[in-house]
């Protein structure tokens, strides 16, 4: 298998990883889980950088490896795990439905990505593919979940494919430009996880059902 | 150092000392409001000094170009950093009476002014970003810093409108930065150096050698994403609820100064596409949100009861009149969104400021409930009275002036239909602030309430905005005129204007 | 006296009410009144010195730009004869009403017994300020400014004495007007396109297609203003206002500038598309007959007023529009008859204004007598009953006969506009019998008990009334030889 391959598979593997993200119940697993999709995405830039000979996307790689599957999974895991005990709420679509829309949407995306012209990538436009697709997936979480908690991961899923994105179309971008990103990111998830502590308090429920008085 | 570093480190630091009151004890509140008014002072005499320098026809650089100050860039810091000195002393007065009737506590205090400066640090990064990902970057931060801004008062619908606004937003804004990248690789793959393929002014210089295909699929990334924060229809709807839930300060600064930092990121995207695939193509796209969301945002204002939603409804409304405004293009259609931006950023800092004193004054938004205001209290009724006047696009006053440009802007562009339309939708919206009026202003005041008019501090912002929406109502200054005339060259690219922005 | 000095004076008209306004609030409340004629006198005198001077300089027409934005004129004054006989009928009833007010809004009034608030006088002066702006306004920009204030103004008097009903009609108004000045929008962005500017002037050299939109714009915004069918909605409740402004406003002035503009518009124009004056007659015509109609069972003076006041209107759209094809006689007679006939109503709104100021009431009914009990407010009702009658030799009866000539006269070259003159004709007799009636009614006889037990006149109203009815017996001629 040579590297190229090697990317796209892995790529491939992200989608596995972040289904089981979704579906699995318990906040503290999916940290856990989330970690090891973060990892897997550290290897693709690191293979990446491997390929075109980046040293831009070795740093990448490091300062993802502290922030997506240290820091990200720790802070999730530690202000989550005490949600660990609470009855799980219902999914609105089925593990077969989301299975399904997953693949619906990587089909969708080919769509999207056809089009461009990007010598940069373009070896990789199965990885670039996948990528698009996680991100899209991201959302899905977060509009299929009924647990904020979920949303959040959903976020977190959302970032890893605009990540990967990132380091297959601009790994030539600034190092400065890529520490912003993850910075933001790590804060988003600071926020998310404080306003859940919040709102848990305050409602004693972490239905997204309930958040619904105000009229949009 | 460059006045710009010296602008942002201001505020950043103002944001951090603001923080660090909460441990002073019984100073807190005493330290806090000092160390905000000066921060906020200081800022806005740096941006005089900035957009002097602009008025010289000057571009100016810092950072190794990645941030930058164009005549576009200019009005829009002005507006930031205006609207955020005004609703920043009006603040002062508001939150003093939040503090008395105990909906926040003093720690709660110095988190406020935090946020507060570290959101208009975050909006300024935006506006001068000239790096297309730190554009990105300081919008998702507008969002993050701006969260605890909306859900302050920790009740239940203030939690609900912050977890919908930094979710919405959030994703979002993640969408944009597809749009964002797209634009970096295919540049980078023209462009001799990577480090300039990231800047927006060499962007622009090589624009009409990019792909087609992809800077068009980049643009649709970046309206969907940015259109997001923008408040476009159908994106809109975390706008109401976090306009709602936010104290009334800080809807000012979310509805005057937010929502035009994510529509100039939109709108330096449309520069670089309509010259890489001619104007037709983003200014079809603008035009229909622009107008999708003036025609759905006017339903929404004739049927609202809560003062603060109307008022964040009405700004869906213009901007997507900006919006449409900058889709019919041409100078003429440029020049009549840059002046409604900043038209309606003053119309409507001072408006929601004004909703403040209707709920300082009878503890509702609720439109059903709030009568007789201008009984009760004098110089608050007026001032909103006439406000919503102005607003409504009466003249003597400046939303007028830019209804019409926008309008005659129209009917060049060959659009007299739309436009009678829009005028359609501009009479019901007029209808609806009158009705407001009528209904909540005028007429008899309630038994039980107080007479008397909020602190002094709470009515001078309002009065000195009224006082700039006249002025520009009568006669546009020509500072301004001069900032917008070259704001709206370098929208339309035109040779001269690409001439003048090149970077050292 | 150079055209400097005209402009000067004019800008003067325009801008000390606006910058005089805002002291209503600050002066003690007596004053307020005081300060409010005081400036509507300044701004007469100063639009009586630009008329003596504009006829003195040989009545030359001329424009001036004042405010341009990269060289384009956003506004200015056109000095001609329409605008000057206009102007000057607005000032001197603005000034009149001003000074009636002062007695008027006061503890004295048995219907509405109150010290003016400082916002009536800072409308007031607001108004006369705006009026003048629009009526010499050499821009469509200029016009659509001046006529958004003069509907805030209207709003602001319509909704004074903040009851519903009256807060009510003042909306009703300020949206129904504002309905009417998307036209103007319109026609305005339309004209910055086919012309590059705002300049009316530059009407004239345009292709009949944009002619034919823009002063159909125009026509539309005129219907608003001037209360025409199906736009006359807020009028009759605009009945609300305390009565000086119903004079001011609903006869006087504001009502005017609908036709004024259609008029202005005409003018500039030169040749106009014939589609444009069949559809300003037809419409005309229609109004005239259902006004008619309504106002015949009217018990109430002001009610009756309101449909008389649509009804005039509705005939001088209908001899401007008449005048478009080809005869200069009806132009002429049109705008005449604006001009008589804001001196002859508003002298009617202010008699019904001293009526329900001494005896409280306002309805006919009630009301007889009033020659054995008060001499000048009886003259002035018969005045004024007389000239809206068309009875020779006041005033309304001059123009009303020119436009009614100008319509044979252009009937002649299209046989069917004979019909419309016809029932232009029609409604003159009726309105002729109808006003007779109510003079008999009113006026002769012994007193009512309403009437009887009047109170005294304050001086101010007197003089106002007094200066009116000389007004209307005067101004017939002087219109006739100003148009020439």
């Amino acid at each position: 298998m040579n590297g190229t391959n090697l990317v796209n598979s892995l790529a491939g593997l992200l989608i596995l990883t972040s289904l089981l993200v979704i579906e699995t119940r318990r906040p503290s697993r999916a940290a856990l889980l989330y970690a090891v999709q973060s990892s897997v995405l550290v290897t693709i830039f690191v293979v990446l950088a491997y390929l075109t000979h980046s040293t831009q996307l070795y740093l990448w790689a490091a300062s993802s490896f502290v922030t997506k599957v240290v820091l990200v999974p720790v802070i999730l895991f530690g202000a989550l795990r005490k949600f660990d005990t609470m009855v799980p709420l219902p999914s609105l679509m089925r593990v077969a439905v989301v299975v399904a829309l997953a693949a619906v949407l990587v089909m969708g995306c080919s769509l999207i990505v056809a089009p461009l012209k990007l010598p940069a990538a373009a070896e990789f436009r199965p990885a670039l593919t996948v990528s698009l697709a996680h991100f899209f997936l991201g959302i899905t979480c977060i509009v299929t979940q009924r647990n904020i908690i979920k949303q959040i991961f959903g976020y977190c899923l959302m970032e890893n494919g605009s990540h990967l994105t990132l380091a297959l179309l601009a790994n030539q971008a600034p190092e400065l430009v890529e520490i912003g990103i993850s910075t933001d990111a790590i804060f988003a998830v600071v926020i998310f996880t404080v306003l859940v502590r919040r709102i848990q308090h305050k409602l004693h429920s972490l239905d997204s059902d309930q958040l619904m008085t105000l009229k949009g | 150092m460059s006045l710009i570093v010296v602008l942002l480190l201001t505020l950043l630091t103002t944001s951090l000392a603001a923080f660090a009151t909460r441990w002073l004890g019984l100073w807190t509140q005493r330290a806090v409001e000092t160390v905000h008014l000066s921060g906020i002072t200081i800022a806005l005499v740096i941006t005089g000094a900035i957009i002097g320098r602009v008025l010289q026809h000057e571009t100016l650089f810092a950072v190794g170009r990645w941030l930058f100050v164009d005549a576009l860039g200019a009005i829009f810091l002005g507006l930031v950093v205006v609207v955020g000195f005004l609703a920043g002393v009006y603040s002062v007065g508001y939150i003093r009476y939040d503090l008395i009737k105990g909906e926040i506590t003093p720690t709660v205090l110095s988190t406020y002014y935090g946020f507060f400066s570290l959101f208009m640090f975050a909006m300024c990064c935006a506006v001068l970003s000239n790096n297309l990902v730190m554009m990105w970057v300081s919008i998702e931060a507008t969002t993050l810093s701006s969260v605890f801004l909306v859900g302050i008062y920790g009740r239940r619908t203030s939690l609900e409108a912050a977890w919908k606004y930094i979710v919405i937003c959030t994703v979002g804004v993640a969408l944009g930065l597809y749009g964002t990248v797209l634009v970096f690789a295919n540049a980078n793959a023209v462009m001799a150096r990577p480090g300039d393929a990231i800047l927006w002014t060499e962007v622009m210089g090589h624009a009409k050698s990019l792909d087609p295909a992809t800077i068009s699929m980049a643009f649709v990334f970046v309206l969907v994403g940015f259109g997001t924060k923008v408040g476009l229809f159908p994106m809109h709807t975390w706008l109401p609820d976090a306009h709602s839930e936010a104290p009334s300060p800080a809807s000012a600064l979310l509805s005057a100064a937010l929502l035009n930092c994510a529509l100039l990121v939109i709108i330096r995207h449309a520069a670089i596409v309509s010259q890489t695939v001619g104007p037709e193509f983003p200014r079809r796209l603008l035009m229909i949100f622009g107008a999708l969301s003036v025609g759905v945002a006017t339903l929404f204002i004739a049927v609202e009861r809560d003062v603060k939603r109307l008022l964040a409804y009405s700004s869906v409304e213009n901007m997507g009149l900006i919006t449409l405004g900058f889709g019919l293009g041409g100078p003429i259609g440029v020049a009549a969104a840059l002046l409604h931006a900043i038209n309606h950023s003053l119309a409507k800092t001072m408006l929601f400021c004004g909703s403040g004193n209707i709920v300082v004054k009878y503890g509702t938004r609720d439109l059903r409930v709030v009568k007789g205001m201008l009984r009760l209290a004098p110089l608050s009724g007026v001032m909103l009275l006439v406000g919503f006047l102005a607003m409504g696009g009466i003249p003597p006053f400046n939303v007028f002036v830019s209804e019409f440009l926008t309008v005659t802007a129209g009917v060049k562009a060959g659009y007299a239909w739309l436009m009678v339309v829009c005028l359609i939708f501009l009479t019901i919206v007029l209808a609806s602030f009158v009705r407001v009026i009528s209904g909540s202003i005028l007429g008899p005041a309630p038994a039980g309430v107080a007479r008397g008019d909020p602190s002094a501090l709470t009515l001078a912002p309002l009065a000195v905005l009224l006082g700039l929406m006249l002025l520009i109502g009568l006669h546009v200054p020509g500072p301004v005129v001069q900032l917008i005339s070259d704001a709206t060259a370098t929208v339309l690219a035109t040779p001269a204007a690409m001439a003048a922005s090149k970077g050292p | 006296m150079t055209q400097t000095d005209i402009i000067a004076l004019l800008a003067a008209a325009v801008i000390l009410p606006f910058l005089a306004a805002p002291v209503s609030f600050v002066v003690p409340r007596f004053l307020a009144s005081i300060v409010c004629a005081a400036s509507s006198a300044l701004s007469f005198a100063a639009i009586f010195a630009a008329s003596v001077g504009y006829t003195m300089d040989g009545k030359q027409a001329f424009s001036r730009d004042l405010v341009s934005v990269h060289g384009i004129a956003i506004f200015g004054f056109t000095v001609d004869r329409i605008s000057v006989l206009i102007g000057f009928a607005a000032g001197l009833v603005g000034l009149l009403v001003c000074l009636y007010s002062v007695g008027y809004m006061a503890l004295g009034n048995r219907e509405h017994p109150e010290v003016g608030k400082p916002r009536y006088f800072f409308f007031m002066q607001v108004f006369v300020s705006a009026m003048a702006g629009l009526v010499f306004s050499s821009t469509i920009s200029g016009q659509l400014f001046f006529y958004e204030a003069t509907g805030v103004c209207s709003w602001g008097l319509i909704a004074y004495y903040d009851s519903p009903k009256a807060i009510a009609a003042g909306t009703k108004a300020l949206i129904v007007e504002h309905i009417g000045s998307l036209g103007l929008y319109f026609a305005a962005a339309m004209f910055f396109v086919s012309a590059g500017g705002f300049s009316l002037s530059a009407l004239g050299g345009m292709g009949p297609g944009a002619k034919t939109a823009i002063i159909l714009g125009i026509l539309f915004a005129a219907w608003g203003k001037s209360a025409q069918f199906p736009l006359h909605i807020w009028l009759p409740d605009a009945m609300e206002a305390p009565t000086p402004v119903s004079a001011y406003l609903h006869a006087g002035s504001m009502v005017n500038i609908g036709v004024f503009m259609y008029a202005r518009a005409l003018l500039a124009a030169g040749n106009v598309p014939h589609v444009v004056g069949a559809i300003g007659a037809i419409a005309a015509t229609f109004t005239l007959v259902y006004a008619f109609f309504l106002y015949l069972p009217q018990l109430d003076l002001k009610k009756l007023l309101v449909y008389s006041t649509i009804t005039q209107l509705a005939s001088i759209f209908l001899a401007l529009s008449l005048s478009t094809f080809g005869s200069i006689l009806a132009f002429d007679g049109g705008v005449a008859h604006i001009f008589n006939h804001a001196f002859a109503k508003s002298l009617f709104f202010l008699v019904a204004g001293c009526l329900s100021f001494t005896t409280g009431t306002r309805m006919m009914p009630k009301l007889h007598g009033l020659l054995a009990e008060m001499p000048l407010v009886a003259i002035g009702f018969g005045t004024a009953a007389l000239a809206i009658a068309g009875v020779p030799p006041m005033n309304l009866f001059f123009s009303h006969f020119a436009m009614l000539a100008g319509g044979f006269q252009a009937s002649r070259a299209y046989w069917p506009l004979l019909i419309l003159v016809g029932i232009s004709i029609l409604e003159a007799v009726g309105t002729f019998g109808w006003f007779l009636i109510k003079f008999g009614d009113a006026v002769p006889g012994p007193a009512s008990p309403a009437v009887a037990g009047a109170t005294a006149l304050p001086v101010t109203m007197a003089v106002a009334v007094a200066a009116l009815v000389t007004l209307t017996l005067a101004s017939g001629a002087f219109a006739a030889a100003w148009m020439g």
